[in-house]
């Protein structure tokens, strides 16, 4: 199992918001997390990526529990999360995003070898060429190519959340965490979040995606688990989680259920 | 702007063949060390984000360190400087740790370091066995060079000059590596966004903390020299005073751009002795120079020269 979680709980002061949650992801494979606003549901995945600190429970990633370990070194670990509201670095292209979030790549290759590129020497040109390769393919990928050299800040909402995924795939991650990633928004959008999406499962990567746009994610998901204040209330796939009685309580009221 | 910084240095070079006041050519080696101060601490806090007021403090430090270690304990120059730069540099990975680590940025970061730099400046200002206190220590010995064709003595206002003027040239140079490497984009990352950096897989304490011990180590290698130059070494050298007037050098400059600050620097250390104003109507100037800045072109004189050449 390439991730597992264990008994997760994550308590602010009385509230708590992810209670007991536990369930694990394979290779290869689309697991979708849903349920309603304020369902912990951010918070879970902020705590798989290392930006909350658990209260109890454990994370374990290829065998290891990687509870303590900051955002930075969960990343370096091949756990990449985007982010609900799009995150961009003022004033820089989307291109110079893509460069930055190279950054692995060119530690992986270079290590300790990147202190002879301050002297200018060291063999940079082929990983440049390798990287830019890259990132072209990947922008490709997101439907952004033609923007590359547009400042991101310029973009739309959509297209701001895309280059938040071409950013996280960029990195070559084991895993790559979508947090809301179709939020926000129009029909269009969401049809090509949704094409970008099966290209990177044909890819053969790893996606965990969270929504409480149920469509969305019944289409795409594998797997899915349904959390209901801060509990997981059904899982299995998604066919089953979203005919399961708790979730349509959960989602619509006992009245209408 | 390649070939400008070029034409400029060129011109440097050659200034001191038709420049023969004494008093030009002092203004000009004081520039060039405020310059290399100005470029130094914009590492930090232009292209890294962390507003710094531990500047003058690795300046001042290294300047006692080396004084000392010379007039009182004989030792040669050259050898000094190295230790001087190993304390300032384990002074600011200690200050940066404690900073960086509870996450402190902006006016937090700003209010600590000038906290840790005050601590400095009294311990300079009261060690008297050691640093003289108050009165400082005066420095008659000059630095001198060996070279294939003989010993080169810096003594001689030209000889200070081509020194400082290599010594912004090397700070110039090193910086500019930096910042053209993947530290100058993690640092970019993290000046924009720090948490989208984090989640990139930036170790955003360790690239903070390296700008700050580069940009301090380089503030310690020209404190070594200053003193030297100057005469004497004495506790104001740590002061907010200096650190203000950097931090001036680098608005006025532009702090996008390496070569902004070296014009900030350049201008203001000349313009004063231009209008031959009193010490006190100098500071209002600084003052006034500074506010000027802000309001009219908060990117500095290099933000306004790329924006007409974008306009135009």
């Amino acid at each position: 199992m390439l991730l597992n979680i264990k008994n997760l709980t994550k308590r602010f002061g009385g509230l708590t918001a992810v209670s007991n949650v536990s369930f694990g992801i394979e290779r290869g494979e689309i697991i979708g997390i849903f349920g309603p606003n304020g369902s912990g549901k951010t918070t879970t995945l902020s705590l798989i990526a290392g930006i909350l600190k658990p209260t109890s429970g454990e994370i374990v990633w290829k065998g290891e529990v990687i509870n303590a370990l900051t955002p930075f070194e969960v990343a370096q670990q091949g756990l990449v999360k985007t982010f609900q509201n799009p995150q961009l670095f003022p004033e820089l292209t989307v291109a110079e995003h893509m460069r930055i979030a190279c950054h692995l790549h060119v530690k992986r290759a270079l290590g300790l070898g990147r202190l002879k590129t301050l002297l200018g020497k060291g063999a940079t040109g082929d990983l440049e060429k390798t990287l830019s390769k890259k990132i072209d393919q990947m922008l490709e990928l997101c439907r952004l190519y033609k923007h590359r050299n547009d400042e991101a800040g310029a973009l739309s909402y959509g297209g701001e959340k895309m280059l938040g995924v071409a950013m996280g795939m960029v990195c070559d991650p084991e895993l790559l965490l979508l947090d809301e990633p179709a939020s926000g928004l129009g029909h269009d959008e969401i049809t090509n979040l949704d094409a970008v999406l099966r290209d990177l499962k044909t890819h053969g990567v790893t996606l965990c995606i969270i929504d409480h746009k149920v469509g969305f994610l019944g289409r795409l998901a594998d797997r899915s688990i349904a959390l209901h204040h801060g509990a997981v209330i059904a899982s299995g796939t998604t066919a089953e989680v979203l005919a399961n009685d708790a979730v349509v309580t959960a989602y619509l009221g006992k009245k209408h259920a | 702007m390649r070939l400008a910084i070029l034409g400029g240095l060129l011109v440097a070079l050659i200034a001191p063949w038709f420049v023969k006041s004494d008093s030009t050519l002092a203004i000009a080696i004081y520039g060039f060390m405020a310059a290399s101060l100005a470029v130094s601490f914009n590492l930090i806090f232009g292209f890294s984000g962390q507003l710094s007021m531990f500047h003058a403090a690795s300046f001042g430090v290294s300047a006692y360190v080396v004084t000392i270690l010379v007039t009182s304990y004989g030792w040669n120059f050259w050898l000094a400087i190295p230790c001087a730069l190993a304390l300032v540099v384990v002074l600011s990975l200690i200050v940066g740790t404690i900073c960086f680590r509870f996450k402190l940025k902006e006016f937090y970061f700003a209010v600590v370091t000038l906290a840790f730099s005050e601590v400095l400046r009294l311990i300079t200002l009261n060690w008297n066995s050691v640093t003289n206190g108050s009165l400082g220590i005066t420095v008659v010995e000059k630095p001198a060079l060996w070279t294939p064709w003989g010993t080169l003595t810096f003594s001689s206002g030209v000889s200070w000059y081509y020194v400082t003027l290599a010594l912004l040239v090397v700070v110039f140079v090193i910086c500019q590596r930096v910042l053209g490497s993947w530290i100058g984009q993690c640092l970019a990352a993290i000046r924009l966004n720090d948490q989208l950096g984090e989640t990139l897989g930036i170790d955003v304490f360790k690239y903070k903390l390296l700008s700050f011990a580069i940009g301090s180590a380089l503030a310690g290698l020209v404190g070594a020299f200053y003193g030297f130059y100057a005469g004497f070494v004495e506790p104001h050298y740590l002061s907010i005073t200096l650190g203000l007037d950097i931090v001036a050098m680098v608005l006025l400059g532009g702090i996008n751009s390496l070569i902004g600050p070296v014009i900030g620097a350049l201008l203001l250390t000349a313009l004063p002795h231009m209008i031959e104003l009193s010490a006190e109507l100098r500071i209002a100037l600084y003052g006034a120079i500074l506010i000027f800045v802000i309001l009219v072109m908060p990117k500095g004189i290099m933000g306004l020269l790329s924006s007409r050449k974008n306009a135009a």
